[in-house]
């Protein structure tokens, strides 16, 4: 932990905030909506000063099961007319195309965080009780009583300030030092991949405006046609294949989409702005709760990036901690029962996604249970439906694998006898 | 592309070093600067019907022939089984067909056998085509190959690959299976004369990689244009030597497939076919 002395001139202990969130990202902002919306008080605290920066290493997906609180923050409306694509998501694997069966399935979002971030950040900045602090970084805890209670925040000309708040909220992302600073325990996960990606003009997949995703067993890429008529194009590798993508990003992402099975066009393309890489992508899970303190977003569950579901689960964990805390910050229960609360409800809907994300991280082939799921998703719809749901994290592992696993085991020995 | 081909594929047979081979030739048949296929274990001139025609339409003249007892061609009494074996029947080939200038296409037991020819010849190759074949140092053999080399097991294993149990072994290995037409008319080759032939040639090779040395220090220097396609899941030969083959060929371009086997033209023909064309075409 960072010193608690500090010799820089404090200006004044400003008043105390029911809530105080470090981080100003997807996952900060919609909880300062959400609290300001209630009512409270709220210090959003972000490093970077421009109101317009965005997060540049992200794929920008946001799974179906993230949209239901995006709508409930009223944010639905300005993403779609900002341009957002609604897609679905077709999977290749080696048995085939899994395709997303015509039953009107839920859709997710692909908006440019460029676009995404400034966005959701100005509607934090706009909502009543949010004060905005752009620029300010976060410096230590404040505690009370054996407590966390807010933030001693700096900004760049070295003034320092106090920000009390009775609940002290970590939005700061993967590599959270406000996690770090309150030392929960976390759990990391090796990733035995990496990630390219960029985005393309003149490049959009035939799927569109679906996204499609090649399964390639372990390796893995993706196309998410998004705003601007642009798609965004990734790959995911395991480690071995780092050097060509180190020596040329553009040109090895590019040759690594177009030896896909069944290629995008991302060859007829331009890429637009650089391409950009990420080598480590360990994973944390983190107790989200420590006393006076929550973590949302990644900061609470940073998962492999393949599945896309770092964005949602941004949105999803902001709407948990909001309802799980309010009462208490409204007087009428203690915070303690409302983060513990919130810690359930984190474990209870994303314990059991994350132990599958985690799994395949390692870099290994399909096990048996997913040659079964798959291959069976690639003949019957309702098997595509089924593992479409759990994908798009809208049911849980328990819930998806009493209704696939029958299901597939009847479809596969269909298909064999057919044979 | 196969399609794009600008004339169909001329069916005929050669006489060479006493063995008449299959011919399949495309493309301007008097040149003196061809494409030529060498096919591996099992396979015959049948494997490189779509590739020939991407290297016509690349305005190429390509030559694909059945290496001795395999495909339908059967070897003259007394024909040597082994590497240098093959080789020397390629040369005669190349005699024959009045081949000067060679853009070698090399598949699986293709390479060694290529590769032999081209380290002797190194001034005629006006390009190299690796496909999971090529320089191959410290390589250890598969385990099939392993069986064939071993008396009695290999002959029993060959006594024993009855169609389906061909097709299982072939596409347990296969990311997403080969064709069913693919595989079924390499099994029709894949007859009592091929099966000895697998046997004696594997026999004969102890060391597959034991050229590496020598083919580095002929190609190194050279600037040889290369092409290496390798599948990543190649069961036989690991794609970590897709990289290895700029030891040989620095100038190479490498292109790993991800979803690829040990036989990419078959599994992705249409990939392979454009990144061959689009190679020679440079």
């Amino acid at each position: 932990m960072p010193s608690t002395d500090s010799h820089s001139p404090i200006i004044s202990d400003s008043p105390a905030y029911d809530a105080v969130i470090v981080g100003a990202s997807l996952a900060g902002c919609a909880t300062a909506i959400g609290l300001g919306r209630a009512g409270l008080k709220v210090a959003v605290v972000e490093k970077q000063p421009d109101p317009a920066a965005y997060k540049r290493t992200c794929s920008h997906f946001i799974q179906a099961s993230g949209v239901p609180a995006i709508e409930r923050l009223d944010l639905l409306g300005p993403i779609e007319a900002a341009g957002a694509t609604r897609p679905r998501v077709h999977s290749w694997t080696r048995w085939g195309w899994i395709t997303p069966p015509p039953d009107g399935g839920a859709r997710g979002i692909n908006l440019r965080r460029e676009v995404l971030d400034p966005l959701v950040r100005s509607t934090a900045a706009e909502t009543p009780g949010v004060e905005m602090l752009l620029g300010w970084s976060a410096e230590r805890l404040l505690r009370e009583e054996g407590s966390f209670a807010g933030v001693a925040v700096r900004n760049p000309q070295g003034t320092e300030r106090k920000l009390r708040g009775r609940l002290t909220i970590g939005a700061d992302g993967r590599d959270s030092r406000i996690a770090e600073w309150a030392e929960v325990p976390v759990k990391k996960f090796e990733n035995a991949r990496f990630a390219y990606g960029g985005y393309f003009e003149g490049a959009t997949p035939p799927q569109a405006p679906d996204a499609a995703i090649w399964f390639m067993d372990p390796q893995w890429a993706a196309a998410f046609p998004t705003d601007e008529g642009l798609t965004f194009y990734a790959a995911m590798p395991t480690k071995e294949r780092l050097p060509e993508f180190k020596r040329d990003p553009e040109g090895a992402l590019v040759d690594f989409l177009s030896l896909a099975p069944d290629p995008p066009p991302i060859r007829a393309g331009q890429a637009v702005g650089t391409v950009f890489g990420k080598i480590d992508m360990t994973s944390r899970l983190r107790r989200p709760t420590a006393a006076g303190l929550a973590l949302v977003g990644d900061a609470a569950l940073a998962a492999d990036p393949l599945f896309g579901v770092g964005c949602g689960w941004a949105f999803q964990s902001a709407e948990w901690l909001r309802e799980s805390v309010e009462p208490a910050l409204q007087g009428d229960e203690s915070l303690e029962q409302g983060l513990e609360r919130y810690r359930r409800r984190h474990a209870q809907e994303l314990k059991g996604h994350s132990f599958f994300i985690h799994d395949y991280s390692t870099g290994r082939r399909f096990n048996p249970a997913e040659r079964l799921l798959f291959s069976a998703a690639t003949r019957d719809e309702k098997t595509a439906s089924i593992l479409e749901q759990f994908a798009t994290r809208q049911i849980r592992p328990q819930q998806m694998l009493p209704r696939a696993v029958p299901r597939a085991l009847a479809v596969n020995a269909r298909h064999a006898l057919a044979r | 592309m196969s399609t794009a081909a600008p004339s169909p594929i001329q069916r005929g047979s050669l006489l060479a070093g006493g063995t008449r081979t299959r011919l399949l030739q495309v493309g301007p048949v008097e040149a003196s600067e061809a494409v030529v296929f060498l096919h591996g274990n099992p396979g015959s001139a049948d494997d490189w019907v779509g590739m020939a025609g991407a290297a016509a339409s690349a305005g190429k003249r390509a030559v694909a022939f059945d290496l001795p007892d395999f495909g339908e061609t059967i070897a003259p009494e007394g024909f040597e089984h082994d590497v240098p074996g093959y080789a020397g029947f390629v040369d005669a080939a190349l005699t024959e067909l009045g081949v000067e200038r060679v853009h070698l296409v090399l598949h699986d037991f293709g390479g060694p056998i290529g590769l032999y020819w081209a380290a002797a010849h190194p001034d005629a190759i006006a390009s190299m085509t690796l496909i999971d074949t090529g320089v191959l140092p410290g390589y250890r053999w598969h385990s099939l190959a392993r069986i064939w080399r071993t008396p009695v097991l290999g002959e029993l294993l060959q006594a024993t690959a009855t169609r389906p149990a061909f097709r299982f072994l072939l596409n347990r290995n296969e990311p997403r299976g080969l064709p069913r037409e693919f595989v079924d008319a390499m099994y029709d080759h894949y007859d009592r004369r091929t099966r000895k032939a697998v046997l004696a040639l594997y026999r004969a090779t102890d060391d597959p990689g034991g050229m590496s040395a020598a083919l580095v220090q002929v190609f190194a220097g050279r600037d040889v244009p290369a092409l290496v396609i390798w599948g990543e899941h190649d069961a036989y030969l690991p794609f970590s030597y897709a990289e290895r083959q700029r030891e040989a060929f620095p100038a190479a371009e490498v292109h790993v497939l991800p979803a690829s086997g040990h036989w990419p033209f078959a599994d992705a023909p249409e990939t392979v076919e454009r990144l061959f064309a689009e190679f020679l075409s440079a």
